[in-house]
């Protein structure tokens, strides 16, 4: 059976750059570039294990994926940026969604980051690693950081969405 | 026949698209959250088809579509699977316990409508009954044809009309057309490179939002052979070159069920007027001939008591005509309307030459035809 650690930094970062792009096309007709990739590692070998630096209000959409591999991503949105993603996915105007209150942004962003690891997933699925998606969760909130235990690898990738930054955090649980 | 579909998935933003995505057609969308919610549905609903999510609490969607296929009352329900667990193997697992398609999300609303299009007959909402638009409403008619020439004579001998006729030279663009508009006609010239219209009118036909759009061909009078295959694959009609535009132009209101009465027929204050325009084509007689007992009896429904005849835009005489006036007047005298023609000279000394419209009275001008009325009316009252 292949293992994980088979899987090189560069299949990790075209995996889920082809996941983000082609979300992001399909249900949002919009052009996701990937800005930056932080492998699990530094160059000396030691674990990556930097947070996430956020500033101001963001909404996070969380699903994991078990099976032969295990981990899970956390897509970090602007709040701003959310409410223009529900905005479209939905058809509605911002003023609606503003009106709507926070269930139907998390609701979207939950979607959306459901899709996103499932294109993911289903990739790595095809490569020799079937895994099962969990259900979506969201977190809100401008002051926080997310940090994984000593057994996870992490991995950091940042997008440009038109004029917002969208982050990819990619935790997995390591080989066994 | 109005269908059932029945989305059932834990995102109501997917929910909320699968509705968007279905809005234009005649179908009713219904929710479910999670697999027992679904096959309560199922059970109480009897959709036409289930689209279905795998990833959902309480129970996932692979287990209520096992339910779904061991119940032999909901086992034959069509199944979409709509969700973002692919992966070849899976899909492949899934798709043995018996589903009739598998979308993977993210997916674009014009697939969805797409695949489901095949499995229940989808027709646009605008295609119904209840919108039957008239002949003074815009509509948009397609054109595909290889020589600018035969597009060019088509807008131009259809100017005076608010469609608006969009002309394309290849079978691409005409794709590409219909998958941003939906055109409310498509003439598709014959004469295109390899057999390129009858693939176009196939592409077309699977398309559920043109699947209902009537075709024309077009193609060269002499060339019998093409016209019966087209008439075979199904085109609504033909239209030969040398194009007749009066011709053409009557042919797409029918095909587009067009309410063509409001050229002949109108109110005027409290007269009921009758207008013949100055050709009065085989055509144009047997669309007159067709609403004129509806229309004059609808009219005397209302309450209206004088019909006026306009004859002075009419350019000549046929005993097509002829038979359609006195058919006309016949009508006035059975329900008992006071009515009146208004001719120019041509046709009152036409008139004169026929046995039948010898007598006939014709008043010069609509004016005068109404004053008539007054002056009747009041002779009526002194009497």
């Amino acid at each position: 059976m292949p293992t994980i650690d088979q899987i090189s930094e560069a299949v990790f970062r075209e995996t889920i750059n082809r996941a983000v792009q082609d979300v992001f096309k399909t249900m949002l007709g919009k052009t996701a570039t990937l800005a930056d990739a932080s492998p699990a590692t530094n160059a000396d070998g030691t674990p990556w294990e930097h947070p996430v630096h956020i500033s101001g209000q963001h909404v996070v959409g969380t699903v994991g994926f078990i099976g032969d591999i295990s981990g899970l991503i956390y897509l970090y949105l602007e709040d701003s940026f959310a409410n223009e993603v529900a905005s479209h996915m939905l058809g509605m105007t911002l003023e609606e969604i503003e009106e709507a209150g926070h269930e139907v942004v998390n609701d979207a962003v939950g979607e959306l980051t459901n899709m996103t690891v499932g294109t993911f997933k289903n990739q790595l699925a095809d490569k020799g690693f079937p895994c099962k998606l969990t259900i979506p969760s969201i977190l809100r909130g401008s002051n926080f950081s997310i940090e994984p235990v000593s057994s996870a690898t992490r991995r950091i990738y940042r997008f440009q969405v038109g004029d917002h930054a969208i982050v990819a955090d990619l935790l997995m649980k390591s080989g066994d | 026949m109005r269908y059932k579909v029945l989305t059932v998935d834990d995102s109501k933003t997917v929910r909320i698209i699968v509705k968007k995505a279905f809005k234009g057609f005649d179908c009713e969308i219904i929710e479910a959250a999670n697999g027992v919610e679904g096959l309560a549905a199922a059970a109480k609903e009897n959709p036409d088809l289930i689209l279905l999510d795998i990833t959902m609490p309480v129970m996932d969607g692979v287990e209520m579509l096992t339910k779904l296929k061991s119940d032999p009352a909901l086992k034959g329900i069509p199944v979409i699977m709509l969700t973002a667990e692919g992966g070849r193997d899976n899909v492949l697992k899934i798709a043995k316990i018996g589903v009739r398609d598998y979308i993977v999300k993210p997916f674009k609303e014009e697939i969805l409508v797409e695949k489901a299009g095949r499995i229940i007959d989808l027709k646009p909402l605008s295609e119904g009954p209840q919108k039957a638009k008239s002949i003074f409403d815009p509509a948009t008619i397609l054109v595909v044809e290889d020589k600018p020439a035969i597009i060019q004579q088509i807008q131009e001998g259809l100017k005076h009309t608010p469609w608006k006729i969009h002309g394309v030279q290849t079978t691409g663009e005409a794709i590409d057309f219909c998958s941003k508009n939906t055109p409310d006609l498509i003439i598709i010239s014959l004469s295109l490179p390899e057999d390129a219209a009858f693939t176009l009118f196939r592409l077309v036909r699977q398309n559920v939002k043109t699947k209902y759009t009537p075709i024309f061909a077009l193609v060269v009078k002499t060339e019998t052979t093409v016209q019966q295959q087209a008439q075979q694959v199904g085109f609504s009609y033909i239209v030969t070159k040398p194009i007749e535009i009066p011709e053409l132009e009557s042919k797409i209101a029918k095909a587009m069920n067009l309410d063509t009465s409001q050229r002949y027929f109108a109110m005027d204050g409290d007269v009921f007027v009758m207008r013949l325009p100055e050709n009065c084509s085989q055509t144009v007689v047997g669309e007159v001939t067709n609403y004129l007992k509806p229309k004059i009896a609808g009219a005397v429904d209302s309450g209206i008591v004088k019909a006026l005849i306009d004859l002075h835009e009419l350019k000549g005489l046929n005993m097509a005509v002829i038979k359609l006036l006195i058919q006309a007047m016949q009508i006035c005298k059975e329900l008992a309307l006071q009515y009146a023609l208004v001719g120019n000279p041509q046709i009152v000394s036409e008139c004169k030459g026929f046995e039948d419209t010898r007598n006939w009275q014709f008043h010069e001008s609509i004016a005068d035809a109404k004053a008539s009325f007054s002056r009747s009316a009041q002779t009526a009252g002194a009497a």
